[in-house]
C-alpha cells in the first residue's frame, strides 16, 4: 500500500513538472514564423541583462539568444578571432573606442538607417563622436563612463582639507599634489597611506590613457590656433586620425608629464604598482575610478567618502567610453540583430541595461530618472561628462595608439624621460598610421 | 660494371627486399605500427608542420586579424621591416639576453643541486620536493607571486633588504632590475627540472670509472672534474638545449608581469610577436618574426649541439 501511494505521489509529481513545462513551452512558442538565433559575444557581467532581453523576447518570439562570454582582457583577441571566422557571431559587445577599428576592417555594420526619430539630440555627443566613423553610427551605445577623484573624507579631515565638490572650483594638478602630500601618512613612495591610490584597471599600474592621457591633455588649449602647440596637446591626435606627429610630444605635454613623472618619484605620492583595494581598505586619502565605485560604496559605505572632479592643468577634461554594443556586419540576420541592438539602447529596455550596474546613460533623457545623479556626489560624473567629457582620441587604429601610448606613460610613471619617450611613441604610433 | 659495384647493387637490393613485409605478420604489424602511430603524426601535421607552412606563407603578406581577406602580398617588406625598425632587434636583444641569464644560472645550480640530490646527505627528499614544486606550478600563479615578492614599495624582498640596511629597489618598474629579476624568477622555477635532468645523468653513470679513478689516487674534486663532468657532457648538452629553446620560447613572465616594459627591457620575443598580432594587428609582420625566431632556434640548438657534442661515450 506504501510502495503504491509513494508511486501515485511520483506520477502525480512528474506529471505536474509536465504540465508546467507544457505551460512554459506554450507560453514561449506564440513563433508562428521561422525562428532566428542571435548569437551574442559579451564579457561576464555585462549588457544586454536578462530582463530587458525576456521583454523583447515577448514582443519578438521567433528570436532565440545563444550567449558566448570572455573575460574584458581577452575581448578583443577574441573579436579578432571570431569576427574573421566563418560564422561570426551577429552581436558584439566590445570597448567603445575600438568602434572606428572595427568599422574601418569591415566588422561592424552601419546603425545610421536603423536608429529611432531623436536619438541624434538625445545622444551624448561624446558617445556619438566615439561611436560614429566617416559619416555612419556602428553603436548607438547604452552606458557611459567617465572618472573623478573620490576621496577619504575622515583622513582628510584629520589632514585638514576641504576638496570643491563642484566643476567651478575645480582644483588644479597643483593644488591637488598639495592636498595628496598633506594626507599622506609615511614617507614618501613607502607611506602606510597614499596620497592618491593606484587605479583599478588594468594590472594596477599607471600610464592608461583612459585615465592618465588626460595629465597632458589638459595642459592643452582646443580654442588655440589649430597649428599651434597648445591645440594639437589637447587633441593628441590630428583630425582625421592620419597624423600623430606633433600631438604627443609637445612643450606642453612634456611639461605636464614632468609633473606627471613626479607624482610616483620626486613627490612619491602614487604607488607604481596595483594595491588591490588600497582605497576601500583605507590606504589611500584619493582615487580615481568610475561611478561603479561611487555606486559600490553607496550600496555598503565602509567610511565617509566624497567625489571632487578631476583635476586639470588648463584645460579641464575627462575621458568618455564604455562597452558598447553592435552588430556584426557579417551576421546572418543583420535587420533582426540591428534592432535588437538599436531597441536594447533606446527608451525602457536602455534604462534598464543602464539601471542594472549603475553606470551612466548615453541617452540625456534618461539622466532625471536615475536619482543618485541628481545630487552630490554622484552629480559630479554626470557634470563632468555633459561639461569636459571628451572620447580618446577616436581613429581607426585605437587599440595600437591606446597600447603604444599606454607603454610610454607607463615608462614616464616609472620615471623615464617624457620628451625621449613621447617622442619614441610618436615615432611608433605614426608608423602603424602609415601602414 | 665492375665486380665490387654488382655486388653493393645486389646488397643493396636484398636491403631493400628485406625491409619489405613480405610475410602476412610482418604486413600485420605494419599496418598495426601505422595505425598506432597514425594518430600522433596527424595531430602533428595538422598543429605543427601545416601551421608552419601557413606561418611561413603569411609572412609575405600585410594583413589584420580583423580583415584577413584583404591580405596584400608584400613580398620581403616585413622581413626588410625587421632591419629598418629597431622593436625586432630590441626584442630578440632582450630575448638573448634572458635566455643567457638562464642558461648561465640554471646549469650550475642545476648541477650542484643534482649532485646533492645523489649523494646520502640528510634532507634529500625535502629538498627534492621544494626544487620540483616550482617547476610543477602554474606559471600564472608564479607571476604573481613573484609580482607581489617584487613590489617596489612593500614588496617582502624589499622589507629584507630594509633589514639588511639597502633602500627599497624597484624591480620590475625599473629598466636595469626588470630583466635580471625575470631570470632569477625564471631560475627559481625551472632550476629544479634542471636538477632532475643531472641527477638522471650522475645515476647512469657506470660506477666502475669513478671507483677506477679512486684507486688510482684522484681525489673527489679531480674526479668530479675529470670523469663525472666529461661523462655527464650529453645530459649537460640536453639541459642547455632544452633551458636555452625554454627561454626563447618564454612569453608568461612578460605577458603577466611586465607587458614588456619598462621601456621594452622585458619585451621578449614571443610576447613581442603576440603583441604584433593581436594588439598592433599586424599578422604577416607577426609571423615574419615567427620565421625568424625558429630559424634563430634552429641555429642555435645547431650549434650547441656542435660545439657540445659529447667527445667520450661509456
Amino acid at each position: 500500500m506504501k510502495t503504491r501511494n509513494l508511486l501515485l505521489a511520483g506520477l502525480l509529481a512528474a506529471t505536474a513538472l509536465g504540465s508546467s513545462s507544457v505551460a512554459h513551452a506554450q507560453d514561449a512558442v506564440a513563433c508562428t514564423g521561422e525562428t532566428v538565433t542571435l548569437r551574442i559575444l559579451r564579457t561576464p557581467g555585462n549588457y544586454p541583462y536578462p530582463a530587458p532581453m525576456e521583454g523583447w523576447q515577448k514582443e519578438n518570439p521567433c528570436v532565440q539568444f545563444e550567449i558566448n562570454e570572455v573575460p574584458f582582457a581577452q575581448l578583443a583577441d577574441t573579436i579578432s578571432v571570431q569576427a574573421a571566422s566563418s560564422n561570426p557571431p551577429d552581436i558584439l559587445v566590445y570597448d567603445g573606442p575600438n568602434t572606428q577599428s572595427y568599422a574601418a576592417s569591415g566588422i561592424l555594420l552601419p546603425l545610421t538607417k536603423y536608429l529611432p526619430e531623436g536619438w541624434d539630440e538625445d545622444i551624448l555627443p561624446a558617445t556619438k563622436t566615439e561611436h560614429s566613423y566617416e559619416g555612419e553610427v556602428y553603436s548607438p551605445g547604452i552606458e557611459q563612463t567617465t572618472v573623478a577623484m573620490y576621496y577619504n573624507k575622515t583622513l582628510l579631515e584629520a589632514a585638514g582639507i576641504k576638496p570643491p565638490q563642484t566643476l567651478e572650483k575645480a582644483w588644479t594638478w597643483a593644488e591637488a599634489l598639495e592636498a595628496f602630500k598633506a594626507c599622506q601618512q609615511g614617507p614618501a613612495s613607502s607611506p602606510t597611506v597614499w596620497g592618491l591610490g593606484p587605479t583599478r584597471f588594468g594590472n594596477g599600474q599607471p600610464g592608461l590613457v583612459y585615465q592618465d592621457l588626460i595629465y597632458q591633455r589638459s595642459a592643452g588649449d582646443p580654442n588655440a590656433d589649430p597649428s599651434s602647440s597648445a591645440y594639437k596637446t589637447f587633441w593628441a591626435l590630428s583630425p582625421d586620425g592620419k597624423s600623430v606627429t606633433g600631438y604627443l610630444n609637445t612643450p606642453e605635454a612634456v611639461g605636464a608629464l614632468t609633473f606627471y613623472r613626479s607624482l610616483f618619484n620626486s613627490e612619491g605620492v602614487a604607488p607604481k604598482v596595483g594595491i588591490p583595494n588600497a582605497f576601500f581598505d583605507g590606504k589611500a586619502c584619493f582615487y580615481i575610478d568610475t561611478p561603479a565605485a561611487g555606486n559600490a560604496l553607496l550600496k555598503d559605505p565602509k567610511f565617509d567618502w566624497g567625489i571632487t572632479p578631476i583635476p586639470h592643468f588648463k584645460t579641464p577634461i575627462v575621458h568618455t567610453g564604455s562597452t558598447t554594443i553592435g552588430v556584426a556586419a557579417r551576421s546572418r540576420n543583420p535587420d533582426v540583430a540591428a534592432k535588437f541592438v538599436v531597441d536594447m539602447s533606446w527608451g525602457e529596455y536602455a534604462y534598464m541595461n543602464v539601471s542594472q550596474r549603475g553606470n551612466l546613460p548615453t541617452l540625456k533623457s534618461l539622466f532625471p530618472r536615475f536619482e543618485v545623479y541628481n545630487g552630490y556626489p554622484m552629480k559630479v560624473f554626470v557634470d563632468q561628462l555633459q561639461e569636459w567629457g571628451q572620447p580618446r582620441p577616436p581613429g581607426a587604429k585605437f587599440a595600437q595608439y591606446d597600447k603604444l601610448v599606454t607603454d610610454a606613460l607607463r615608462a614616464v610613471a616609472f620615471g623615464g624621460d617624457p620628451a625621449e619617450l613621447m617622442g619614441d611613441a610618436e615615432k611608433k604610433v605614426q608608423r602603424v598610421l602609415d601602414r | 660494371m665492375s665486380v665490387p659495384n654488382i655486388l653493393t647493387a645486389a646488397s643493396a637490393g636484398t636491403k631493400a627486399r628485406a625491409r619489405k613485409p613480405v610475410t602476412r605478420r610482418q604486413k600485420r604489424d605494419w599496418v598495426f605500427a601505422a595505425g598506432f602511430l597514425a594518430p600522433f603524426m596527424i595531430l602533428l601535421l595538422v598543429f605543427q608542420y601545416v601551421p608552419l607552412v601557413v606561418m611561413a606563407k603569411n609572412s609575405v603578406l600585410d594583413y589584420s586579424l580583423l580583415n584577413p581577406a584583404v591580405a596584400k602580398f608584400v613580398g620581403l617588406r616585413n622581413f626588410t621591416d625587421m632591419i629598418e625598425y629597431e622593436d625586432a632587434a630590441v626584442s630578440f636583444g632582450v630575448t638573448f639576453l634572458f635566455a643567457l641569464g638562464v642558461v648561465v644560472t640554471v646549469i650550475p645550480i642545476a648541477f650542484l643541486l643534482a649532485l646533492f640530490l645523489n649523494s646520502k646527505l640528510p634532507a634529500r627528499g625535502l629538498v627534492r620536493t621544494m626544487i620540483m614544486l616550482p617547476v610543477v606550478t602554474s606559471a600564472v600563479v608564479v607571476a604573481t607571486m613573484w609580482s607581489f615578492l617584487l613590489d617596489p614599495s612593500n614588496g617582502l624582498i624589499n622589507g629584507v633588504l630594509n633589514l639588511i640596511g639597502v633602500g627599497n629597489q624597484p624591480f620590475l618598474t625599473s629598466t636595469g632590475q626588470a630583466l635580471p629579476a625575470l631570470i632569477v624568477m625564471t631560475l627559481w622555477q625551472q632550476v629544479g627540472f634542471g636538477a632532475i635532468l643531472f641527477l638522471a645523468g650522475l645515476q647512469g653513470l657506470p660506477p666502475e670509472l669513478t671507483e677506477a679513478a679512486r684507486i688510482d689516487g684522484a681525489t673527489k674534486r679531480q674526479v668530479l672534474w675529470n670523469v663525472t663532468i666529461p661523462l655527464l657532457s650529453r645530459t649537460t648538452l640536453f639541459v642547455v638545449v632544452i633551458m636555452t629553446v625554454f627561454s626563447l620560447q618564454a612569453f608568461a613572465p612578460a605577458f603577466l608581469m611586465t607587458q614588456g616594459g619598462p621601456q621594452e627591457a622585458t619585451n621578449l620575443i614571443v610576447y613581442h610577436i603576440y603583441n604584433t598580432a593581436f594588439i598592433m594587428q599586424q599578422a604577416g609582420y607577426a609571423s615574419a618574426l615567427s620565421v625568424v625566431l625558429l630559424l634563430v632556434v634552429l641555429a642555435i640548438s645547431t650549434l650547441q649541439m656542435a660545439l657540445l657534442r659529447s667527445r667520450w661515450n661509456y
